[in-house]
Order: C-alpha cells, then structure tokens, then sequence
C-alpha cells in the first residue's frame, strides 16, 4: 500500500496532565502520539519539544515499521531528556516517509474522573 | 611502578591509578600524578583445574570475558556494564544479580600490588592472606594493583529472558523469582507502575515462576555477553545496598515519594538486585544477604534533590553507598556501618604510611576526623 499522510506534523498542544489518581498504568495521565506508516518502508520518526521557557529538547528517536501502527506516550521519553509532567510544551514530528498523526490525552486529574481527548496534529508538509 | 611510588613518596604527590572512568564518585580525582594501566591487559596465566586466572589490571571486562571464554573459562557473575577495567570493578565493588553470587571483588583469589612504600606484595590464600580482605576491594588505597588473580568457572551460557509486568506482582512473587533463578533482577518505572523483570537461568532450565506478562528478550548467549546490557542514554545513578530484609520497607517508601514528590521530574527506573553476603572489609554485602536499590536518572536534569530525598531513606534502611556511585557520606558516617572499618584503616595506615594514594576526597570517606 502508498504511504498517506504527511512528513512534518506540528503538535503545539502539549501538557501531561498531573497530578494522576487511579490504578496504573490504566488510568495514569498522559499524553501520547499515534503514529500510522501504511507504507512497504520503515519510517524513522524524530520528535523534536518545544517549551515556553527553555531550549528545544530532542531530538527523540523511534521507528514505526511498515504498515503498523505505534503509540508514544511522552510521559514515557527518556531518551535525551525526560518531559515534565504539568509543563506546557510542543512537538514537532518529522519522518522520511509519509505517516499520519494522532495525538490523544487522558486527564486523571480529578480523582474518580476521566476525560480523553483526541486530535489530530497539524499536517505541515 | 615502584620508582613512580618511591619518588612520588619521597617528594609528596599523590598517585591514583585510573580504570575506565566509569565511576561517578570522585575516587580519582587528583592535583598529583594519575597512573594510566591501560596497557596492562589480557589473561597472563590461567589454570583450568585450579579455576584460577591471572590478568592484567586494566582489561575491561568485555575484553576480559571474551578472552576467558577462547580458553574455556568464565567469571562466574558479571555486573550490567562491562565498560570496567577489573581493578577498577573489584575495587569499587561492583556487582551483578543472584543471590548466590557475591560481587565481583569475592572473585579475587589475589593480588600483586606496589604498597605506598615501594614494596611489592603478594597477596592470596598462601602469602599474606590476612590482608586478602582488605585487597579485594580497596578503592585503590593500598597500593597500585599490577596482576589480579581470579577465582573462574568452566564457560557457560546463560538463557535471558525479560518481561514487562506490573509492579504489584513482580513484589508480590519477589522472593520465590530471587531464590528460585539464577539471576534476577526488575526495573521499576515509576510513570507506569511497570516493571520490566530480568531472569537468566542456565538454558535447561526454566523460569520459576514465569513472570505474569508480555516477554521481550528470549535469548541464549555466553554468560560474559547474556548478563551486560546495553545502555547509550547518559545518566546519573545513587545505589545503596540494604539488608534484604529492610528491601520491602524500603522500597515502598521509595515509591512513596517518587510518586508523590518527584515524578513530574523523574521518568526513568529504578534497578533492584540482589548480592550473597561476604566477609570483605570495604564491601558494601559485609555481613549481610543484600539487596540494592539504583535510581537513574537523566543526566542532562537535576538530581540533586532527587538522590538527597532518596538517600534519606535508603539510609533510615541501613543502606549503604555503593562505593563508585553518587553519595554524600563521609568517614565519619561510613564508620558505623562497616564492622571491621577499623581493620581496613589499620591496613591502609601500614601498607601506605605517608598517604601517596590518599587523595583529599579519599581522605574525607576513609578517615574519620579524630
């Protein structure tokens, strides 16, 4: 199959929400990428985070194999640099192939409550 | 060697023999001259029969075990990184997992080193063997080690398999998963509540129990490669090693506070092993079955509160530092955990009388102000 989507997405929205309550990990707080290669070739994804008040972190490396699918949840990157939970951040996303990007949050914040939110991130090339 | 000690003695320098620089305590640090032993290297006589090998202080392990293994030969546990010179890893204590094992400075049969007076000393079961306890792990206070004399095992392989579990069954199984392998050991995760268990068994034989989750590496490799991981990400790590009976408490206090005061910062996991107990002077297993705590940490992101706070509690447990890893603890602290402190001073006081590889750092863990 062709590869869809797009090789740059722009994701500005960004903050893990904390703190969290409920058994883990089911019900911890994140922030998380879904990253679609429909194409015959591996993709090479790099993830660059933007913050309001310091340098840009990255970038953060992981490969999506051909034709499957990878969820990323940012609170999980360790690798130059941790994200720290509650800080507003942005992300860019490039590939060498096309991909498609989603990004859902689940907010734990409340205790006894759940909220999920999804979009999807902004195609920029 | 020995002309470098005498006139390093005779006109007040201060001598620090350098491994790998892997440790991230300041055991080296030096306004004096540092000793390069990069050169001494390789397997310089084995005996099969005797499980005996003599090698060059400053082999890495890596290239050490690839040298036993050509010659039948193993180390019979290894810690996780192989990057190590052996002087510097028996000197230090580094140690690897299982409960039968001690760590790497119990696999010293002897020593050849230049004591702080130029003498050479032999050091073993047969010649000067009351100082063998204070050799096997000396931070390099006694004298510049030049041969290291191994206590080694017939080549083996080792089956290593890894899960990805929840916390709350790898505590719940954590004896029966130590007592029962051969090696064992867990990574905690603390955004997840994951684990990722490690257990490595010679190939006949099979988990016990099977970890509850989904398995990831299924591997059967030469000990030498199966027991070393491989790391790239660069970090800062506090371990203390604790009376296995104070684990549990321990660690549910650690995981207390991470979760409640250090997780927005804190992404990266926590390493627990086990070490059998010894009779080494400096060893951080003296007199006790051990089990150890290690955080990681990235080390581009402050840690200074982190380790502080974790340290508080590691030391409530009667933890206590590994020797090449951050702490804060000075002789005075150190003293009262250590039963045979007094014996290891005594020593290091005769074989280096004017102090020529005491450095000041060294001197703040090692003597005590009177």
């Amino acid at each position: 199959m062709s590869a869809l989507g797009q090789r740059v997405w722009v994701l500005p929205g960004g903050l893990i929400p904390w703190p969290t309550h409920g058994e883990e990990p089911e019900f911890t707080g994140f922030d998380q990428l879904c990253i679609l290669n429909t194409g015959d070739e591996a993709a090479e994804v790099t993830a660059t985070i933007y913050y309001e008040d310091d340098e840009p972190a990255g970038p953060y490396r992981w490969t999506v194999g051909a034709c499957r699918v990878r969820h990323v949840r940012f609170n999980d990157l360790v690798d130059p640099a941790a994200v720290r939970l509650g800080r507003p951040f942005g992300c860019v996303v490039r590939c060498q192939v096309p991909v498609v990007v989603q990004f859902v949050r689940q907010d734990t914040r409340i205790p006894g409550g759940l909220a999920l939110m999804t979009t999807m991130a902004f195609p920029a090339s | 060697m020995v002309e470098a000690v005498q006139r390093a003695r005779a006109e007040g320098w201060t001598l620090r023999p350098v491994g790998s620089g892997h440790s991230s305590s300041p055991l080296v640090r030096t306004d004096g001259v540092l000793l390069d032993l990069s050169e001494m290297t390789g397997v310089l006589s084995h005996d099969v029969d005797a499980g005996r090998a003599t090698v060059g202080v400053g082999t890495r392990l890596g290239d050490l075990g690839t040298q036993l293994y050509d010659l039948g030969l193993a180390m019979e546990n290894l810690g996780d990184v192989d990057l190590q010179t052996i002087a510097g890893a028996v000197g230090t204590g580094t140690h690897g997992t299982g409960v039968r094992f001690g760590n790497l400075s119990t696999q010293v049969a002897g020593m050849r080193l230049v004591t702080g007076t130029g003498e050479v000393t032999e050091v073993s079961a047969e010649k000067s063997v009351e100082l063998l306890p204070a050799v096997r792990l000396s931070l390099g206070v006694l004298g510049i080690a030049t041969a290291v004399t191994l206590r080694v095992v017939p080549a083996y392989e080792l089956h290593r398999q890894t899960w990805c579990s929840h916390i709350d069954w790898t505590l719940e199984h954590l004896d029966e998963l130590q007592q029962r392998n051969a090696h064992m050991d867990f990574y905690w995760y603390p955004r997840s509540d994951e684990t990722q268990i490690r257990i490595l068994n010679p190939p006949d034989r099979s988990p016990d129990p099977r970890p509850q989750g989904t398995l990831g590496t299924d591997e059967v490799e030469p000990s030498h490669r199966a027991l070393v991981k491989q790391r790239h990400l660069r970090f800062d790590e506090i371990e203390y090693m604790l009376p296995s009976e104070a684990f549990r408490a321990c660690f549910a206090e650690v995981r207390r506070r991470i979760k409640t005061r250090h997780r927005r910062e804190v992404a990266w996991r926590l390493l627990v092993r086990t070490i059998a107990a010894d009779d080494i002077c400096l060893s951080p297993a003296h007199g006790r079955a051990t089990t150890t705590i290690a955080c990681l940490h990235n080390a581009s992101l402050p840690h200074d509160a982190y380790f502080s706070d974790m340290e508080a509690v590691f030391r409530a447990h009667g933890g206590r530092p590994h020797w090449g890893k951050k702490h804060s603890l000075t002789a005075r602290d150190l003293r009262p955990l250590y039963p045979t402190w007094d014996t290891f001073a005594e020593i290091r006081r005769r074989l280096d009388p004017d102090g020529v590889f005491l450095t000041p750092d060294l001197a703040d863990l090692l003597e005590a102000p009177s």
